[in-house]
């Protein structure tokens, strides 16, 4: 499920892949072990090949720095990194805990409300079309070059699948189980509760997913159009002097950044599992 | 056809627990009005095993929902205990044809599952649904969730769960028409054996004759479309009951009266002249018998 929920939107999908393949549960220990070995085998050779074109082709370094330069770049400067790796990472969080609370707010609202279902649900997938990152600068104009206006655009980029996913989710409740609630007089909070939100939560981790990865495009993207800091801004100031290096490094500490995010996303949907799989556990 | 049995009349009945009146039933569609239930009347006195027999389409569903205050009926109307149904109430118990379990619930919780949404208190009842999954022969699979239980077993589950809050009475929909045939026949035991010790009123609708005949105290065979009551039968057999009953000459007249009503209630007025002269045959012989 999760998978197929990003591979539909082709956004976010290399992070998504990766985890989800590495993670094939209730195979013995070979198939993990394969599951594991064949991604890292692939990644060592591409890594390799980059290293032997580098050095046997004698490619510049500003052109392409290579893997082992860059390794030893993120060593000896671990602490600028780092440095600006935190309000990317803060940043991209808020505005993930952001639009998935503002997906689920709108997605309850287009779920309970006829008038919001007809009159925004068309509004928002119409809204989607748009190619939002042609705002982003507009953002700037509207919130000042400080870090609301950031994440106000990575929520405004992220929030949208959590929207679809969700609302996707409380449509999907058995109909059967909705009348045996009415039969047992509950009221609608006492469904939402205990059939409605429970039932949808392998859509909305899955909306959540794509949000996460979401969110932190968009706080590049702020940072590529203004900020003091944060390794947007990094890759920005490194590019405009040719340092490759600076900027591959910037680049692998983000790779690093969004899986860190990403992990802790899947870890909370391993915790909701435990609760609301229909697997024994 | 439409002559109620005087079986039923027969039957020195005190105040019936369910009482439906007249009832009428038509869906609103936006072609034309369908008239699902034409006029039904029919009595079920406490403790009393009613079926609502016949074929698919034929209206006895939308009768239970409307027992259960699920649906409105369009006209006349439905007494519990001398006051009108108009909505769910929580002294009647309904089991659907599916089990309708939270997936992600095991055994136990789904048993408890009215207990919650009752807001009784989970303690007090867990002995409780204990005892009935145990009574239904669960015990062992109280922790199992829904994927791993047989569909007789999620159906038995559903049996549990509606009579946790220990409703008066309990009204089933095809309950056993999923499950295969074997399977079938052990739900009927089962079920058999419940009513034995929690004694309930049930009203049960099926489309078997044999589950009906079997299981109930009276039949009430619904028919034509839009249907009414084509038959009130009292079931001529002593509980409790064993498959052995099946295998009798009576058993075997009682499920032919009840198809020849069936046969009878959905056959346009063209029909030949040989099925009417079964029917009375039927009838004749059935009329023997009691």
């Amino acid at each position: 499920m999760t998978s197929t929920g990003l591979a539909s939107t082709g956004i976010g999908t290399e992070t998504g892949a990766i985890i989800a393949t590495a993670a094939p549960q209730n195979d013995d220990g070979l198939t993990n072990l394969r599951g594991i070995a064949l991604p890292l085998g692939l990644a060592a050779i591409v890594l390799l090949g980059w290293q032997l074109a580098v050095t046997l082709g004698h490619i510049s370094p500003v052109i392409l720095p290579s893997p082992i330069s860059i390794t030893r770049y993120i060593i000896a400067h671990y602490d600028i990194l780092l440095m600006h790796a935190v309000p990317t990472t803060l940043e991209s969080a808020a505005a993930f805990v952001l639009a998935t609370l503002l997906g689920i707010a709108l997605a309850i609202l287009i779920t309970y409300s006829r008038l919001a279902r007809e009159a925004l649900y068309p509004n928002l997938v119409f809204f989607q079309l748009i190619p939002k990152i042609a705002l982003a600068p507009l953002f700037i104009i509207w919130l000042g070059i400080g870090s609301q206006s950031r994440i106000t655009f990575a929520v405004f980029i992220a929030f949208f699948p959590v929207v679809i996913a969700t609302t996707a989710g409380f449509a999907n409740v058995d109909k059967g189980m909705l009348r045996l609630c009415r039969a047992l007089t509950a009221s609608e909070w006492q469904i939402f509760t205990s059939v409605r939100f429970p039932a949808a939560l392998p859509h909305i981790f899955s909306g959540m997913k794509i949000a996460v990865t979401l969110a932190i495009i968009g706080v590049i993207i702020g940072e590529f159009i203004t900020a003091q800091a944060g390794l947007g801004y990094l890759i920005i100031f490194a590019t405009a002097r040719a340092d490759t290096e600076i900027s591959m490094a910037a680049i692998v500490v983000l790779c690093v950044c969004g899986l860190l995010l990403y992990g802790l996303v899947a870890l909370g949907e391993s915790i909701a599992n435990r609760f609301y799989s229909a697997d024994n556990s | 056809m439409l002559a109620i049995n005087s079986d039923a009349e027969a039957t020195a009945v005190p105040a019936p627990l369910v009482s439906v009146r007249n009832v009428q039933k038509t869906y609103f569609t936006r072609q034309a009005p369908v008239q699902a239930v034409a006029s039904a009347s029919l009595d079920v006195a406490r403790g009393e095993f009613v079926s609502l027999l016949g074929p698919s389409g034929c209206g006895k569903s939308t009768l239970l929902m409307m027992i259960a205050g699920l649906e409105q009926p369009t006209g006349g109307s439905i007494l519990l205990g001398g006051t009108e149904i108009s909505k769910p109430r929580r002294d009647i118990g309904v089991i659907f044809q599916d089990a309708t379990l939270l997936p992600w619930k095991s055994a136990l919780d789904n048993v408890l599952f009215p207990v919650r949404i009752l807001k009784l208190p989970i303690e007090a009842y867990r002995r409780r649904a204990l005892e009935l999954l145990n009574m239904v022969g669960l015990s062992g699979f109280e922790h199992k969730k829904p994927s791993q239980l047989s569909g007789g077993m999620r159906q038995r589950v559903s049996i549990c769960r509606a009579l946790i809050h220990d409703p008066d009475i309990l009204l089933m929909d095809e309950p056993f028409s999923a499950l295969d045939a074997i399977t079938r026949d052990q739900m009927n035991v089962a079920l058999s054996e419940i009513l034995e010790t929690y004694k309930k009123t049930v009203v049960f609708v099926t489309h078997s004759i044999r589950e009906a005949a079997f299981l109930s105290d009276r039949v009430v065979v619904m028919g034509g479309r839009p249907s009414t009551v084509a038959l009130d039968m009292k079931m001529p057999f002593q509980r409790p009951r064993l498959f052995d009953i099946e295998e009798t000459s009576e058993f075997a007249m009682v499920c032919r009266k009840l198809r020849l009503t069936i046969e009878e209630a959905h056959q346009g007025p063209l029909s030949g002249q040989t099925s009417a002269n079964e029917t009375r045959a039927g009838e004749t012989r059935a009329g023997t018998i009691e």
